[in-house]
């Protein structure tokens, strides 16, 4: 009996998001019962109204979010990319660096977000740079961990085939450490559009969390918690196609 | 032996120079003004921050944050750990919590802080967003762990006609040790920078509020003596928990 409800589309709808269903519901119910005001707490139903009602609204801030979110990544692994590739060529840069990175990237993020915003001004090339920043860290510590995760004996063979050093790179040291990227990438890519929402809430500049702020500034709880909504949307769609490529690339690595 | 150690040897001493040199740098773009007067030399922070005129002021504020952090540490670790162990004990209720927890944890934390000021006074709202982002590092590393017994365990476990309670206590949460202490080292990180947010919603006293005023009104040593005590904090924090994590790392595996 159990098996044939649990097979069923209900079933595993009801087994995979209970918790979330259950949450929604005792928001609608205390909202309902408490009789709260709308600026107090409104009800999923307001919010989801308000929502569809300026999706003009939602969708351009949320563009821009997201656009800032995905050039800043890009421009992040990139340069972390970059730097790492250049640490690896001598044991004294890789000595110096990859400890320094290592050190920077475990402390906390948000702090150094007024200080960037002070130090480059309140505007949206801030956004981006604050971006590129929390994306860098990562993308150094992990490639710089996969350029010298090489399968074992393969440098031995590259060697022996005589192979130059920028042939070595090229063919057998970049493409080792593309799963570390991956790795980062997938760790990376939620934060993103999270920081890119802070900075902007912080700064008080267009984008969601520029609208968040207004909304809260103006008693319009509906629209701020529509903002979290689409925001938290953004960024679990960031995580789920990151971690789908991680996996594609995994199948092809592996 | 004897080149492995002086292999270690030398890769300190080059971490250690990496690190003086960027204070190096920081010290020369502050004093030469390279980035103009928002960037101040690391000497000038450092004497910003042991001046004795404002011990107190940069006492009360750590004490503040920290206790929060510390609070929702302890209350995230505790709600993870009870999760975990409860869904692992009944995995029918897993899926479900799993969806439910990375929702809650896909929530911006600045839009988690204004529906936490319905529910609890300003001063703990930092506290509540610390005791969410421990919660959600805390659960995915014990759900993670708690798999880790191996099955011939598990097996004589059965045999022997444990309980399933019998079986958490003394087989799978032992061995779900060493994922859960790394995850408390990154919950701890976490945790004050949950704190540090929560109190961007009109805490009365802490590092965040410190923060955010010394932005808005230009005051650039404060931001930064701030922003310094956070960081060497958490430095401290995260290396304590590399050594525990070694420990337990060493003993249980």
């Amino acid at each position: 009996m159990t098996d044939i409800l649990l097979n069923s589309k209900l079933g595993r709808l009801l087994l995979n998001y209970w918790g979330i269903i259950l949450l929604i519901a005792a928001w609608q119910t205390w909202v309902y019962c408490a009789d709260l005001n709308a600026i107090v707490m409104p009800s999923p139903i307001d919010v989801v109204i308000d929502i569809f009602s300026n999706l003009g609204l939602y969708l351009k801030n949320g563009t821009l979010t997201l656009v800032l979110a995905v050039v800043g990544l890009i421009a992040g692994m990139f340069v972390g990319t970059a730097i790492a590739a250049i640490a690896w060529t001598s044991r004294i840069t890789s000595g110096l660096l990859v400890p320094l990175g290592l050190i920077l990237s475990s402390i906390p993020i948000v702090a150094l977000i007024p200080i960037l915003a002070r130090l480059l001004g309140y505007d949206i090339q801030t956004v981006l740079a604050i971006v590129v920043i929390i994306s860098f860290f990562p993308a150094f510590v992990f490639t710089s961990a996969g350029l010298n995760a090489l399968p074992p004996g393969s440098s031995d063979l590259f060697k022996v085939f005589g192979a130059n050093p920028v042939q070595r790179f090229v063919f057998l040291v970049l493409p080792s450490a593309v799963p570390s990227w991956m790795i980062a990438l997938r760790l990376t890519a939620p934060p993103a559009v999270l920081v890119a929402m802070l900075a902007e809430f912080l700064m008080a500049t267009p984008g969601m969390g520029g609208m968040f702020r207004d909304s809260l500034d103006d008693f319009a709880m509906d629209r701020a918690i529509g903002t979290s909504l689409i925001a938290t949307a953004v960024s679990t769609a960031a995580f789920l196609l990151a971690t789908y490529a991680e996996g594609r690339v995994k199948d092809r690595w592996s | 032996m004897r080149g492995l150690d002086h292999n270690r040897l030398a890769s300190a001493i080059y971490g250690l120079a990496g690190v003086i040199l960027f204070l190096l740098l920081w010290e020369f773009i502050g004093r030469n003004r390279v980035l103009g007067s928002t960037w101040p030399a690391f000497t000038d922070v450092v004497s910003y921050l042991f001046d004795p005129r404002r011990n107190g002021l940069f006492q009360r504020a750590s004490t503040a944050t920290l206790s929060k952090a510390a609070g929702g540490f302890a209350l995230g670790t505790f709600l993870g750990l009870v999760t975990a162990s409860g869904v692992h004990v009944f995995p029918l209720l897993r899926p479900g919590t799993d969806r439910l927890s990375s929702f809650l944890h896909s929530v911006p934390a600045i839009a988690l802080a204004p529906i936490f000021l319905i529910f609890v006074p300003r001063d703990f709202v930092g506290m509540a967003i610390a005791t969410m982002n421990a919660y959600f590092i805390v659960y995915i590393a014990a759900t993670s762990g708690l798999n880790n017994s191996t099955k011939s365990h598990r097996d004589v476990f059965t045999v022997l006609g444990a309980s399933r309670l019998h079986r958490l206590t003394l087989l799978d949460l032992p061995a779900a040790l060493p994922p859960v202490v790394t995850g408390l080292k990154y919950a701890v990180s976490a945790a004050i920078v949950g704190a540090i947010i929560g109190e961007w919603f009109g805490a009365s006293r802490g590092l965040g509020v410190l923060i955010v005023s010394a932005m808005q009104n230009y005051q650039i040593s404060l931001l930064w003596a701030a922003v310094l005590i956070i960081t060497v904090v958490s430095l401290v924090f995260y290396g304590l928990g590399t050594l525990a994590e070694k420990f337990i790392y060493r003993r249980f595996t």
